[in-house]
């Protein structure tokens, strides 16, 4: 379960303040398929930064399966994000001289799992989201876009997360890959039972969440 | 795949770059190992040469040197101001004299020579034709015609056991063929000579020869390992005083110091002493000036291993800020994703050490390869400084000095100074590639440390 309320996230700009989120409330249940939609600059990216534990509010809290976020240590807060948090950017992020199976097992190594295991998770992982053999063994700069998004998708799940943050997945994608890996993204959270917040600004990739709201000027409002 | 593997990995990634930088950081351990290879060939010559000049002071009659110059002997009031100043261990005093056909049975050993006779005229005696004997003034061109026979040295010395150290002049080396040798304090009409006399004047150990007029029984044969040395008579230093009617004389005095740092102190108390009556020297002033120019290497060389190994650490430094800089949002990826400052900086660390340990390889190859031939270099150009600097030499070849090591012996050290390369030295390289790996690393590691994971989601 994820409980946000009443956070702030606060920038100054020469004299000024700007609130990039301001105030925002909600929650999400376990295994729910969330989207956040807004126009660039809406703040949409650091409230996912707010949730993934990478900034921290100016106030409020944020508390997963009942724990507060924003008042853990640095030393917890990467337990945390190693541990409960999945990351999907939108340019994937991989590791370019690592192969797709290595980049699976890094978050892995980071929680402590032995080798053995996450060699073995991590195929089973980038086989369940489609990649062949061939292609597990392969670095980043011999994938398609589609592929590594797969693999980035593989990455976050690698250490069962509770909750998945997805920064824009399809954005560099074509429509029929977007669509397949929107898909792909559904079907985990159904399966695993895995909570998914993923930003956009493609309105219909909003429409086919369980639940969709929009950012505006940092304030956010549920459209369903 | 652990941080190490990854650590190696990543300093492949860019194959150019780390070639470059590996030749560039080869060259700058390189240069350092040459320089410290350099260095402690210096020191071990210095050490080397302070070792071989001893730790003795020599006292001579002012104005006098062996039997150049002018003056009043030294006596034995002078040596009892000086044998108990602090750090004098011990002391050699000798009364040297010669010997000519006119007071003694004894035929010189060497023959006169042009260089025998030119020393003659230019000492402005006049030496009989037949006998050798001075019989007048003469000088440079004097005219007529005389022939000269180098008289025979003879020494009286209270260290009949530390022959080599004071009393055997020109540089010889004292070894005992036959007979025994006298003791310190003896009175008696005894004496030491050597192979040379012995042979030419048909003498053994129980023979005797005539000097001033007395019978002096030969009680030992001694070798000096070369001609001028063995051209020579050693005995008891009362027996010479008391035969040539030079009761209480001396011509010189040598001083044993318990360490060559002390050379200089004692040097300067005997001056103090002895005031205007006696010449104080030490053989050590002599090596300061030959050791000058190699403690110049030493420091050039020193200062040149410190600005390559700064170099190097520079060269890492900044080539890891370089790669934390390009790799900025890789960093933030890792740390998003779990994982802590700690093992990013072991990451960026490992890929410094493995540039610098491909780096040392080179580097020590290099090194092994330039240390010898850059130290000679170096060596041989001061060596030719030193030569045109310092023209004067050592007090000529019938001066008898403690040691026998005069300044031209100790120049001869340049020439044999070799580098020698051993597991130290790889040691050493090694030492400094991991030096410079964690001195260029830890800035870039401290710029790892601020890079903020939230830094990856703003680039999006």
């Amino acid at each position: 379960m994820l409980e946000v309320k009443k956070i702030k996230r606060l920038f100054k700009s020469g004299d000024l303040q700007v609130a990039a989120v301001n105030g925002v409330s909600f929650s999400v249940p376990d295994g729910q398929f969330a989207s956040i939609v807004g126009r660039s600059g809406s703040g949409k990216s650091t409230l996912l930064s707010l949730l993934g534990a990478l900034d921290k509010p100016t106030s409020g809290s944020i508390k997963v399966d009942g724990e507060d976020i924003t008042q853990l240590n640095d030393h917890s807060l990467i337990r945390y994000r190693c541990q409960k948090i999945g990351f999907v950017f939108q340019s994937y992020n991989l590791v370019p001289n690592l192969t797709a199976a290595e980049n699976v097992m890094l978050p892995m190594e980071f929680a402590g799992v032995g080798a053995k295991e996450r060699q073995e998770r991590a195929v089973t992982l980038l086989q369940q989201v489609g990649l062949t053999e061939n292609e597990i063994g392969r670095k980043p700069g011999r994938l398609s876009g589609g592929q590594q998004q797969r693999v980035a998708i593989a990455r976050a799940l690698a250490n069962k997360p509770k909750l998945i943050l997805a920064d824009e997945p399809t954005g560099n994608l074509d429509s029929q890959t977007g669509k397949m890996i929107f898909d792909l993204l559904h079907g985990l959270a159904k399966s695993e039972k895995t909570t998914i917040i993923v930003v956009t600004h493609d309105l219909e990739i909003a429409g086919k969440t369980d639940r969709a709201f929009q950012l505006k000027d940092g304030k956010l409002q549920e459209k369903k | 795949m652990n941080v190490v593997s990854r650590g190696i990995r990543n300093a492949f990634r860019n194959v150019i770059r780390t070639f470059s930088i590996v030749i560039i950081l080869g060259l700058s351990i390189g240069l350092s190992l040459t320089m410290l290879i350099a260095h402690q060939a210096v020191g071990d010559k210095i050490q080397s040469i302070k070792a071989s000049v001893g730790n003795t002071v020599s006292i001579s009659p002012a104005g006098a040197r062996g039997f150049e110059g002018g003056g009043n002997p030294l006596t034995a009031a002078n040596l009892n101001s000086v044998k108990s100043l602090p750090h004098v261990l011990s002391n050699v005093a000798t009364l040297s004299d010669r010997l000519t056909s006119s007071n003694s049975s004894l035929q010189s050993a060497i023959d006169a020579g042009a260089l025998g006779k030119r020393f003659s005229q230019n000492s402005g005696f006049v030496f009989h034709a037949q006998t050798g004997e001075a019989i007048g003034v003469g000088g440079p061109g004097g005219g007529g015609s005389f022939s000269f026979t180098p008289p025979v040295t003879v020494t009286g010395t209270n260290a009949p056991t530390n022959l080599s150290a004071g009393p055997l002049g020109g540089g010889g080396t004292f070894t005992l063929k036959s007979g025994s040798v006298f003791s310190a304090n003896s009175t008696a009409d005894v004496a030491l000579v050597s192979t040379s006399i012995a042979s030419k004047n048909n003498l053994k150990v129980g023979s005797s020869f005539t000097a001033y007029n007395t019978a002096v029984q030969v009680v030992g044969i001694f070798d000096a390992g070369n001609t001028f040395s063995n051209n020579q008579v050693i005995l008891p230093l009362a027996t010479e005083q008391n035969l040539s009617s030079q009761t209480g004389d001396l011509t010189s005095i040598t001083l044993n110091v318990d360490s060559i740092s002390n050379v200089s102190t004692v040097t300067s108390a005997a001056s103090k002493a002895l005031g205007s009556s006696a010449d104080v020297t030490n053989a050590a002033s002599d090596a300061q000036t030959t050791i000058t120019p190699l403690q110049n290497i030493q420091s050039i060389s020193l200062y040149s291993l410190i600005g390559a190994v700064i170099a190097g650490a520079i060269i890492i430094l900044l080539t890891m800020i370089m790669i934390v800089r390009e790799r900025r949002r890789e960093i933030g990826v890792i740390k998003a994703i779990g994982g802590s400052n700690v093992k990013v900086m072991g990451q960026f660390m490992v890929e410094a050490v493995t540039f610098t340990f491909m780096a040392a390889v080179i580097g020590i190859g290099l090194g092994v390869l330039a240390g010898n031939p850059i130290t000679r270099l170096l060596v041989n150009n001061s060596s030719s400084s030193a030569s045109v600097a310092t023209p004067f030499g050592g007090g000529g070849g019938r001066v008898l000095r403690a040691g026998g090591h005069g300044f031209g012996a100790l120049r001869n050290n340049f020439s044999n100074i070799h580098a020698i390369i051993g597991w130290n030295i790889i040691l050493y390289g090694l030492a400094a590639a991991l030096i410079i790996a964690i001195v260029g690393s830890g800035l870039a590691s401290l710029f790892i440390a601020k890079i903020r994971p939230a830094e990856v989601m703003r680039v999006e």
